[in-house]
């Protein structure tokens, strides 16, 4: 009988994990997945055994309402049109950005139904997605720190609400590698509508202060999606290919002259591997090569879901290939531009939610069905929750929130069905076991077999964590 | 852990676990736990012993010797045992204990009584001292703190002698000592080729010219690698390759950060200063100073309000709310405290401004005297004649009593800065304590001596600012009582490591209790000593270093000598290091001939400009791709070395770049001039003389028999690919694939 290292090497040295990605464990991918001798994106075993393998982080950029979304307040209905101080006498006309347009309480525009064997109450925004309630932990009592944008975007990717610092997908490949190593290990997609890159850009995504090699590779929604993939005009791949026999003739004969370099035998692999990629990134994020019930499930063919359903595909098709950390944005840069309902919630969030749900709800079933959801963590949070009172407006929105933010986690191993955590009763704020960022991220890298007290980096004599000097592991969404 | 991961990067991986390792020698809950017995505390135990306990056991009134207004003073009653199971507090409030507590007053409730074990379970953390007693006393630096190798005073060491004819310069005798002592010696001197591309690409990041490389083979002249030394020294390029390394430590960007990350037009003086200091060998201690204080200690020099660009070179929220203005404007003052410590002193002066420095001797009373320093200090611009006779130019500058540059938040009322600096508990806004006072780091004032030794008064004529920040450059800089010693330390170990890869102190922004101590402690202090003697000249220092053995010696590799010193910590060989991001293209550049040398200025945020990579625009939002590829910092905060990592993009970008095949066009070009030479018929060229000019300019050698014959067969099949492909030049075509192969080779960017 063969171990499952054996297994692994048969199949390739791990490359191409197609169908096999269910039946390896961390011990049977480190030793033998890449050739190159020293690469630091070579898969690393984790603390203890991990219930996740990747992470999909769907960010809904611009800040969710959660009283809109999944955290139903049947009271708000009663406070209608009150004032917010009646609720609240601590509240401050500049807990949201635009204190001078500041309304009464308002319920949401939304109706609530039960969906899903456990009843989950659920926005009439999610058709597609309350049919996957019971697979998902709900946490309505998360909370962040800053109003702003960039810097709460800072917080939830990269643990403070400064920028510096090395975002989770970073934290997450340097501490586990990544098994694929003919892809990058951390990859994120930005709106494909032509709407920008969410607020501070590629400072999301981020290596910080770890190195370079760890920031998230952003696949270019326009053009060619990586950088040099693409042979230029000039060239050949015969051509290359003789580049490349002579190069590897030459760099042998110099590293043989320097046997004790390690470093030079890393880069002489370096250009192998890159002459794979070529092919290999390009057949990774073909998803027109998928069939067509497939990708019906993500909404192709729809003109509102197709653009996020491709990425959603993508990102299938990337963590079946072992890319350890995906990330796709929701919305794009400005205001209305994303998740970010200032003006007109109604409109603003029917309009997101719609581009999203039936591309994320088939990534669930997609996931599911091909026995990925076991090991992928999928993740779908913003950078802060909304008030619950309206901003003025023609028609009425609603301002940035960071007291309470709601959002939701699935597959990797966590318990579906289950809800952590409680806002006030019109979801102002995070009261019942309120989460911290931290804790978050404590548990993002808990399902990946990484005790976040233990992955530290020391930077300027310091060690940092992604969990600075917090972080508890939320045991009640595990299974 | 920097090292630690760069040996990952260096060596095969062997040990397959998740990075990190714990180190701090605390409860690896207790953070967790402080923060759970933070909010007992303030749900009921403050309470609890504000109204039952406070009236007799306060700081006035210690009833029994015990006073509970602070945490320390708890503490140290030892009252509190190890945990509720053996408190004795516990036993007292349980009437287990004589006498019983409160004293002759009602008990307290059970519910109270378990909300105090429960407490003192969790570490009977305070939120804030009672009864108004200003927090815990502030930790005492102490005579054992400041004898700690990098705080303590340099005493000259004495060259250790030595009967080796090894040795060129005294830090050869320093070398040999730590080896002898290990038993084993030190390779020789390398042959002349290697050492003149050492020597560039050390001093001015661009590769020798075959015509230089020649000249320099053929000197026959005994000090010939001194003045190559010298002359290199006094390249201007010499400037703008130093400088690269500063900007590094000082996360110089030319943009604000954040979500608008609005662009800094004019921050671009400070590289220009920079770049002429090290060009015109500003004394460093004058460089130092400068980047704090250069408006006030030098108002009528230009480059000294240039330099203070450094203090504002970090990131900055420009868009915030009201509730976040004061954090904002402290998180700004930590920026620029945080960076002076680290980049002139090698100290995580930051790490105190939430608690005193776990493990150096820096409490937090003197991070904030070192934040009131700059209280007042602003990020603004200013109208300046840069040169004689010149048009004014708008430069980013620092200081007090300037217009701040608008910020997005001014609209909402938004303060630049504030009357007072406060010390904050835990660094929160909301937890003011007492107001701060300028002052330093104690660990680094010796003597007796006090903040107001270093005081500069202010004149008469100057109402502008308060000196403080001269006074702070005073202090920093005084090698008698301040903490000139360790600046220069600090800084000798910087050129050290730019200069062998890694320095004598391996973690170059951390010279405190978790930094590593120097492999060489006496080279490292005579290093120093040297500098500051020669009127701190940095080119002086260089000039040691270069023409040491140590430095000119072969890479040669020893099985046996590796056994003894696997990390060459004792400097036995040479290590070849991979160029960084800028000299690797710059020295595409230079070769293919397409190098633009306009110093100074605006950069540029085009990767297809032709002049040194210096000049590209840091803005931190649009990173430069290929740069970033090859390790350059993200430029938020300081790095103090580069980890040098190898990627399949990397190679991608080589093989695939239109920079890179432009470059290699550029040197085809010139190669076919080459071979123009003598002969006018081209079906008679055999590309020899082509192929020894590329193998001369790219590696800086003659090709050997089989790479002249590798080649000439590559050559050949290209054209005959190109050929086939009906490409209207196939020669040119096969020339160009020819050079990028060479640019693509491990010899061109290792340098041995």
């Amino acid at each position: 009988m063969r171990t499952r290292r054996q297994l692994l090497r048969q199949a390739g040295c791990g490359l191409g994990l197609l169908g096999l990605a269910g039946i390896l464990d961390d011990e049977g991918l480190i030793q033998s997945a890449n050739a190159a001798t020293n690469a630091p994106l070579q898969a690393r075993k984790s603390h203890f055994p991990a219930k996740a393998r990747h992470v999909i982080w769907i960010f809904v950029n611009g800040g969710p309402s959660q009283v809109d979304t999944w955290d139903y307040k049947p009271k708000l209905v009663k406070w209608d049109g009150r004032p917010m101080r009646e609720f609240d006498p601590e509240f401050k006309d500049t807990t949201g950005f635009f204190k001078k347009d500041v309304g009464n309480i308002m319920k949401s525009p939304f109706k609530f139904s039960p969906r899903g064997e456990n009843g989950k109450m659920v926005s009439s925004l999610f058709p597609f997605l309350g049919q996957h309630v019971d697979k998902m932990a709900f946490v309505h009592s998360a909370y962040s720190e800053s109003n702003n944008h960039s810097t709460a975007l800072f917080k939830l990717n990269c643990g403070l609400p400064r920028m510096g610092f090395p975002s989770v997908g970073a934290w997450v490949t340097y501490g586990l590698g990544s098994p694929n190593r003919n892809l990058p290990g951390f990859v994120v997609m930005s709106d494909p509508q032509g709407r920008g890159l969410p607020k501070a850009h590629a400072a999301n995504w981020t290596a910080g202060f770890l190195p370079g090699v760890y920031q998230g590779t952003h696949l270019k929604p326009q053009g060619q999606a990586i950088d040099n993939l693409v042979l230029p005009d000039s060239l050949t791949t015969a051509a290359q290919r003789n580049q490349l026999d002579f190069l590897r003739d030459a760099n042998a004969e110099h590293r043989s002259q320097q046997p004790a370099e390690d470093a030079l035998n890393a880069r002489i692999e370096s250009y192998e591997l890159a002459y794979r990629m070529q092919s290999a990134a390009p057949e990774a994020l073909d998803v027109d090569s998928e069939p067509d019930h497939v990708k019906q499930l993500y909404g192709f063919g729809e003109k509102q879901s197709e653009p996020f359903g491709r990425q959603c595909l993508t990102a299938r098709r990337l963590v079946e290939r072992g890319v350890r950390f995906v990330q796709i944005y929701s919305g794009g840069t400005d205001n209305q531009r994303s998740w970010d309902g200032h003006h007109d919630i109604l409109g603003n969030h029917t309009q997101f939610a719609g581009e999203t749900d039936q591309p994320v709800a088939g990534l669930l079933a997609d996931l599911d069905q091909r026995g990925l959801l076991n090991e992928t963590l999928v993740i779908w949070c913003g950078e802060f929750g909304r008030l619950p009172v309206a901003q003025k407006a023609q028609k009425p929105g609603r301002d940035h929130n960071p007291h309470c933010l709601s959002l939701w986690m699935a597959g990797g191993g966590i318990r579906g069905g289950v809800t952590y955590g409680e806002s006030d009763e019109l979801g102002y704020k995070a009261v019942v076991d309120r989460v911290h960022v931290n804790d978050i991220h404590a548990t993002i890298l808990h399902q990946l077999g990484i005790e976040h007290t233990q992955l530290t980096y020391r930077h300027n004599g310091r060690d940092y964590r992604l969990t600075d000097v917090g972080g508890k592991v939320l045991k009640a969404v595990v299974a | 852990m920097r090292w630690y991961l760069i040996v990952l990067v260096v060596f095969p991986l062997t040990v397959s676990t998740v990075h990190g390792q714990t180190g701090v020698d605390v409860d690896a809950d207790h953070a967790r736990k402080m923060k759970a017995g933070l909010q007992v505390f303030r749900e009921s135990v403050r309470s609890v012993l504000e109204e039952h306990c406070l009236k007799c056991h306060n700081r006035q009134s210690k009833k029994a010797d015990f006073d509970l207004s602070t945490r320390k003073t708890l503490v140290e009653s030892g009252v509190l045992g190890t945990g509720a199971e053996d408190s004795y507090l516990l036993q007292l409030v349980r009437h287990e204990a004589e006498p019983p507590m409160p004293f002759k007053a009602d008990p307290l409730t059970e519910a109270q009584i378990n909300s105090l074990a429960k407490w003192i379970d969790l570490g009977a953390p305070y939120d804030k001292p009672m009864g108004g007693v200003r927090d815990e006393d502030p930790v005492k630096v102490t005579a054992e703190d400041r004898s700690f190798w990098s705080f303590a005073a340099i005493k000259e060491p004495v060259v250790p002698p030595t009967d080796s004819d090894w040795a060129r310069t005294d830090i050869d005798h320093f070398i040999l000592a730590k080896l002898s002592e290990a038993g084993i010696q030190p390779n020789g001197v390398a042959d002349r080729r290697t050492l003149i591309r050492r020597a560039y690409f050390d001093l001015i990041g661009l590769p020798p010219s075959p015509k230089e490389i020649q000249e320099f083979v053929n000197n026959e002249d005994p000090k010939g690698y001194e003045r190559l030394v010298d002359r290199l020294l006094a390249s201007r390029h010499f400037g703008e390759r130093w400088a690269r390394h500063w900007l590094d430590v000082a996360r110089f960007g030319e943009s604000s950060g954040y979500e608008h990350d609005g662009n800094r037009e004019t921050a671009y003086h400070y590289r220009d200063f920079v770049i002429r200091a090290f060009n015109d060998d500003l004394p460093y201690d004058e460089f130092v100073q400068w980047q704090i204080a250069g408006d006030e200690i030098a108002p009528d020099v230009p480059l000294a309000f240039m330099a203070t660009g450094f203090l504002s070179a970090g990131t900055f929220a420009r868009q915030v709310t009201e509730n976040e203005f004061e954090q904002t404007r402290y998180d700004e003052l930590d920026d620029m405290v945080g960076n002076t410590g680290l980049a002139f002193l090698g100290l995580s002066f930051g790490c105190a401004r939430c608690h005193d420095h776990k493990f150096d001797p820096i409490p937090t009373e003197d991070y904030y005297s070192l934040v009131a320093v700059f209280g007042r200090t602003v990020r603004a611009e200013k109208s300046l004649v840069l040169e004689p006779g010149a048009e004014t130019s708008i430069v980013q500058v620092t200081g007090d009593g300037f217009t701040p540059i608008k910020s997005l938040a001014d609209d909402r009322g938004y303060k630049h800065f504030y009357e007072n600096v406060y010390q904050l508990n835990r660094g929160d806004v909301h937890q003011k304590q007492s107001v701060a006072s300028p002052g330093y780091a104690r660990v680094l004032m010796r003597g007796e001596k006090d903040v107001d030794d270093w005081r500069i008064e202010v004149p008469g004529d100057w109402d502008r600012s308060d000196l403080s920040r001269s006074s702070l450059a005073n202090w920093i800089t005084d090698t008698e009582y301040g903490a000139g010693h360790l600046a220069a330390r600090v800084i000798v170990n910087r050129l050290w490591q730019y200069h062998f890869g890694e320095g004598l102190v391996r973690t170059p922004n951390d010279f405190g209790l978790r930094g590593e101590t120097p492999t060489h402690p006496e080279l490292l202090d005579w290093l120093a000593t040297a500098l500051i003697a020669n009127n701190w000249s940095l080119k002086h220092v260089h000039r040691l270093i270069m023409t040491s053995a140590v430095y000119m010696q072969t890479d040669q590799f020893d099985d046996q000598r590796a056994t003894v010193d696997s990390a060459n910590k004792l400097i036995w060989r040479r290590v070849p290091r991979r160029l960084e991001a800028e000299a690797i293209r710059d020295s595409m550049l230079k070769i293919s001939g397409l190098l633009d040398r306009q110093m100074f200025g605006r950069g540029s945020l085009d990767e297809s400009m032709r002049r040194r990579s210096v000049y590209f625009t840091i803005k931190r939002s649009k990173l430069i791709p290929s740069m970033m590829l090859f390790d350059w910092p993200e430029h938020l905060v300081s790095i103090g070395k580069r980890p040098v990592t190898t990627t399949a993009p990397q190679a991608l970008q080589m093989m695939n770049s239109p920079q890179t095949r432009e470059y290699a066009a550029g040197f085809a070009k010139r190669m076919t001039n080459q071979m123009m030479d003598g002969t006018k018929d081209s079906s008679d060229r055999d590309f020899t003389k082509a192929i020894e000019f590329a193998y001369q300019s790219v590696y800086g050698r003659d090709p050997s028999t089989r790479d002249a014959e590798r080649s000439s067969s590559f050559l050949k099949r290209q054209i005959a690919v190109y050929t086939d492909l009906d490409v209207k030049a196939p020669e040119s075509a096969a020339l160009t694939d020819f050079v990028q192969v060479l640019f693509m080779g491990n010899e061109f960017i290792f340098v041995r």
